[in-house]
């Protein structure tokens, strides 16, 4: 495979991923490796511990959660994505003649998005996304 | 920001003209937009417009797609239209299928308690998702770009996934659902990575730039190796979507632990999704190589054959030792693919423009597509309409073989309908599934696949066995009354019914004015060589430079 892309002098493209898989490898072996020679052993009760931000763990971890906790990620990611996607645009749009056909266009478009995420706000409201009681 | 400036006004003109192509898409996601938020209604009456306003979205976007759907910058231009045309038509069959498919005693609840709690409502979703899916399959049908395609298929699956988990409240359901997702997820990490190998091997994502790329690299001495491992990884890993052999070991169990109306839906979207990109990455290729000049690259058809053979025997074999008509009808399924696959791997002909349809094998998948969509769906719809009691107070659906015993004096109508369904689906000649089937077998003779004919004829026969014992349970058997099970009856759910109907009227009727769909299927079929190519030798003076202006849509 190597060989084809040598022949089609396509190599260089592909060093900085290269450069990257072995700088990753190298990293990754580095620190087992290092962590096995050099690091302290010294297991416990306390170290073996559910992690807990630091408080005295209660109770058991195989606890159902409420359901609430994905739907605000979820929700969070809608606005998200949306502050993504307009970034570019913002940047883009000044760039426009104002007033053409094509500034109009993307003015559209843009709102036409964002009007998504109104639907998925309002999708997030009735489904009671927001009530935190 | 200057110098960035014409690239920038490109990109914008160019994307403009896309979004033209999209409209369809446009009004299909704001009907979703509307459905989803109506689901949530406080209102019985306005909870039950989902159903209907989704037809009405899809009566919209087919109307529009078929008055306004420009070609597409690809190898097949107009595939794009046939494509969104078909997907709203058994699109409006599939929604009067999947009615009452969730929420129903959740309705009955509500009506009892008086109290609508709107977290254990799935209605919106379900028929937001139903959309949503559909409108990937428009969108993949009309995909000029890898990206675009990968999107647009992720669309129409990701929803499939939780329509699956929500289509019944049984536990099977949920478990159908989760390996529906993880099996789909390895499969689009397989096309995915063949993706990006195609970008790797030609440097293009615009499905015309890499074919043009494909062509300079022929004539430099054969296709990358990189470019073709592409290939061959993206038309592998969306074998998932059509059930093809390597990645079909979801198909049943998924089908059997949905309800009958989603396994109708599944039978039908995701396999025309996958079609659809199958022959658009195919396409990229072409069918300019070989001997005959109008075969896949060696590699590529060799991979297509021999999964299009293990897919064809595979579904018909397991077919035959099921008990369960939604399995039996699974493993058709598996092996309708197979059948199709011949289509793919015969090409557009020798005229390497797809002007005949008795030699065009896309169209032949185009026509098939569609006839197999009508029969399937009728299939599964009998089943969704039969229902019982079970003792855990769950509905229970017609499922096992001794259920459809008799059928045609219990139920005379729905019993009809199998039956003219499941021998439409074996492709005895009055019925659609004939013309369907027909192309098939002389487009692939034509190539010169006779191996591949002769083992489709093979398969056929050994349909034959599973096909005409659902017809014979109907028709002939006598109807069987278990002591342990409550008898079935009819769903009270009309539209159910009028969905089997539909179908079994299509078989009919379409096979009478096959021949229209047929010019329809050719015309959409059309597939442009890349530039410089010539198809035949002795040809190559008067084509030496075929552009999209200069081919003319047979008719």
């Amino acid at each position: 495979m190597i060989e084809v892309v040598l022949a089609d002098g396509a190599v260089s493209s592909y060093i900085p991923v290269m450069l990257l898989l072995t700088m990753a490898v190298t990293f990754g072996a580095f620190n087992v490796i290092a962590s096995r020679l050099i690091g302290p052993r010294r297991d416990g009760g306390t170290k073996g511990q559910t992690y807990e931000s630091g408080m005295a763990p209660i109770g058991t971890a195989r606890k159902r959660f409420n359901v609430r906790f994905y739907l605000i990620a979820m929700v969070f990611l809608v606005f998200d994505i949306e502050i993504i996607f307009l970034y570019p645009w913002a940047t883009t749009f000044p760039n426009l003649d104002p007033g053409s056909t094509n500034a109009q266009v993307w003015l559209f478009r843009i709102l036409f998005f964002m009007a998504t995420t109104v639907v998925a706000y309002i999708y997030g409201l009735r489904k009671g996304v927001f009530r935190f009681d | 920001m200057t110098q960035a400036l014409p690239s920038t006004m490109l990109a914008a003109v160019s994307m403009g003209e896309k979004f033209v192509a999209m409209w369809p898409e446009a009004f299909l996601f704001i009907t979703t937009c509307v459905v989803m938020v109506l689901g949530l209604s406080k209102s019985l009456p306005v909870r039950r417009m989902c159903a209907p306003l989704a037809g009405v979205g899809l009566i919209g976007a087919g109307l529009i797609a078929a008055a306004m759907t420009p070609d597409t910058l690809c190898p097949l231009p107009s595939m794009a239209m046939y494509g969104k045309v078909l997907a709203a038509g058994i699109g409006l069959v599939l929604v009067c299928l999947l009615a009452g498919t969730v929420d129903r005693d959740f309705e009955s609840d509500v009506e009892r308690t008086g109290w609508f709690d709107v977290i254990r409502s799935k209605r919106a979703e379900f028929w937001a998702f139903f959309l949503f899916s559909l409108t990937g399959l428009m969108l993949t049908a009309g995909a000029d770009d890898l990206i675009l395609l990968f999107l647009a298929l992720e669309l129409t699956s990701l929803p499939t996934y939780v329509m699956v988990a929500i289509s019944t409240r049984r536990d099977r359901s949920m478990e159908a659902g989760v390996k529906y997702f993880f099996l789909g997820a390895l499969g689009a990490a397989m096309f995915l990575y063949g993706f990006a190998f195609i970008y790797g091997g030609t440097g293009h994502t615009g499905l015309q730039d890499i074919q043009r790329e494909v062509r300079a690299q022929v004539d430099a001495g054969g296709i990358n190796e990189l470019t073709m491992l592409g290939l061959v990884l993206a038309v592998v890993g969306i074998c998932f979507k059509i059930a093809a052999v390597p990645m079909h070991f979801y198909t049943p169990d998924v089908y059997q632990g949905s309800s009958a109306s989603m396994a109708g839906y599944l039978a039908f979207v995701p396999k025309a999704a996958g079609f659809f990109a199958i022959m658009l990455v195919v396409s990229c290729a072409g069918w300019g190589f070989g001997e005959s000049r109008a075969e896949l690259p060696g590699m590529l058809r060799d991979v297509l054959w021999i999964i299009a053979v293990l897919t064809m025997t595979v579904g018909n074999v397991l077919a035959l030792l099921q008990s369960s008509v939604k399995r039996i009808l699974a493993y058709s399924s598996i092996a309708h693919s197979g059948y199709m696959l011949v289509g793919v791997i015969a090409g557009p002909g020798l005229d390497g423009r797809g002007g005949e349809f008795t030699r065009n094998g896309l169209a032949a998948v185009l026509f098939y597509l569609l006839s197999y969509g009508v029969m399937t769906v009728g299939a599964f719809a009998v089943l969704a309409c039969l229902e019982r009691r079970s003792r855990d107070g769950e509905i229970e659906e017609a499922d096992h073989v001794a259920d459809i015993r008799g059928l045609c004096k219990t139920h005379p109508v729905l019993g009809w309908i199998m039956v003219v369904s499941v021998v439409g689906l074996l492709g005895l000649p009055p019925l659609l599934g004939f013309f369907g089937k027909l192309p098939l077998f002389t487009s692939a003779i034509s190539a010169g696949e006779i191996p591949l004919v002769v083992i489709l004829a093979i398969n056929s026969a050994i349909a034959a066995y599973y096909y005409l014992r659902l017809a014979y349970l109907c028709y002939i058997d006598p109807p069987e009354t278990s002591p342990n099970l409550a008898p079935l009856r009819a769903t009270p759910f009309g539209s159910r019914r009028v969905a089997g109907m539909l179908s079994a009227i299509g078989v009919v009727v379409l096979a009478v004015v096959g021949g229209k769909l047929a010019d329809a299927t050719v015309t959409a079929g059309r597939y442009i060589p890349p530039a410089g190519q010539t198809q035949q030798p002795e040809r190559a003076a008067d084509d030496d430079a075929p552009t999209p202006e200069h081919v003319v849509a047979p008719h």
